[in-house]
């Protein structure tokens, strides 16, 4: 099992490996051609009166072709409909003008290496802000994978164990890599406060 | 060979395990879980305070060269997170972060006090508070810890020795060859999972 599971995820294990490796290092990123891209455009867009503000921006979304997770602005001006949409590959800010139904849209276009490092954050949720839910079905398909993921290391970790312990007629050398493993994590994590 | 990369694979898989546990573990909290935060923690405060000249004014890593001079005075060590000025009032506000605990230091520029709250981490917190450490995020600032830097080299040290173990472990299989065509269809399968996921998020 621990080398089925770790051959189906070795694409997977790469993949966040190296986005966790530019997240950690953004100087690496810090380029011209890193610069994401720009356009701004204005449209009409028709709102059905009397509907929830996450139903009226799904309408302008549907109306307007965009799609991805949407995320909602700390603050919004009055009698306007605010929100921003997110995907790894590209972004958009919405400002619709509730009284003329108008619509003035920003989209970023981000490059292939940027959108190659927010898959490691791409989930639709924030742990620090409440309000934040995942409401673009591929996001939550992605958070599970990124879930499913998860528990294949935890299944190979235990796996490793499992073999190391039958495999091997001495366990000394064993011990003391998993025991320098452990006091340095456990230093990082209750030995700092 | 095949018994040196064995051995490696085994002895460097099981010194970056209790990391890999931590980073699978901390993947839930990241994408399910939901910080409450409970009453306003008690506040201590410190009067007195010897504030650096340029304090209100200095940016980037001045700002958290002087601030953390502050920090001193008050005894709180940490990461700085950012330097938010409320101008109006005369304050500076700064969290402070820790594994298992973040400190927010308001200082009072006017009378040279300084309250302090301190919050107490959950260990799921720790855990995506380590997972998201130092991130991207205020790249001009981050590491001004030396525990935050260190973290970072362990971080990186785990992505590489982790590339190194599935590198020594699709060799490890292949020299199997009673593995290979059942291995080849999963890795074929994982790769057309992801690609296909992928192509449907970009489309």
């Amino acid at each position: 099992m621990h080398f089925y599971v770790g051959l189906y995820l070795l694409f997977y294990i790469w993949l966040f490996s190296l986005t966790g490796l530019l997240l950690n290092h953004p100087g690496w990123a810090r380029h011209a051609a890193d610069r994401r891209s720009e356009t701004r455009s204005e449209a009409q867009v028709a709102l059905r009166p009397g509907t929830a503000p996450w139903e009226q921006a799904r309408q302008v979304m549907e109306q307007l072709r965009l799609t991805g997770e949407i995320d909602w602005p700390a603050t919004s001006p009055e009698g306007h409909l605010d929100f921003n949409i997110s995907r790894p590959g590209d972004a958009a800010q919405v400002r619709v003008d509730l009284a003329s139904q108008r619509a003035s849209v920003v989209r970023f276009e981000n490059t292939p290496f940027a959108t190659f490092r927010l898959f490691h954050t791409f989930n639709g949720s924030r742990y620090n802000a409440p309000g934040t839910t995942r409401d673009w079905a591929l996001t939550t398909v992605w958070a599970l994978g990124m879930d499913a993921f998860a528990l294949g290391l935890l299944l190979m970790v235990g796996g490793s164990y499992y073999m190391w312990y039958r495999l091997k007629r001495t366990h000394a050398l064993g011990v003391v890599a998993l025991c320098a493993g452990l006091v340095l994590c456990l230093l990082f994590l209750v030995g700092l406060t | 060979m095949y018994r040196l990369t064995r051995d490696l694979h085994l002895y460097g898989g099981l010194f970056v395990s209790p990391f890999l546990v931590l980073f699978a573990l901390s993947v839930f909290f990241l994408n399910h879980g939901k910080l409450t935060l409970q009453a306003r923690p008690p506040e201590d405060t410190v009067a007195g305070l010897r504030l650096p000249p340029g304090l209100a004014d200095a940016q980037g890593v001045d700002a958290i060269a002087a601030v953390r001079q502050v920090l001193d005075q008050c005894r709180v060590t940490g990461e700085i997170g950012f330097v938010r000025r409320i101008r109006a009032e005369q304050r500076l506000v700064v969290p402070v972060w820790t594994p298992r605990r973040e400190t927010t230091v308001t200082i009072d520029l006017r009378d040279g006090s300084a309250s302090i709250a301190r919050r107490t981490m959950s260990l799921w917190e720790t855990f995506a508070y380590l997972h998201k450490s130092p991130g991207p995020h205020n790249a001009a600032i981050r590491g001004n810890w030396f525990w935050t830097r260190a973290w970072k080299g362990v971080a990186d040290g785990t992505v590489y020795l982790l590339l190194f173990i599935s590198v020594t472990g699709v060799y490890l299989w292949f020299v199997l060859r009673a593995e290979r065509r059942v291995g080849a269809a999963l890795l074929l399968g994982g790769a057309c999972s992801l690609v296909g996921t992928v192509y449907a998020i970009l489309r």
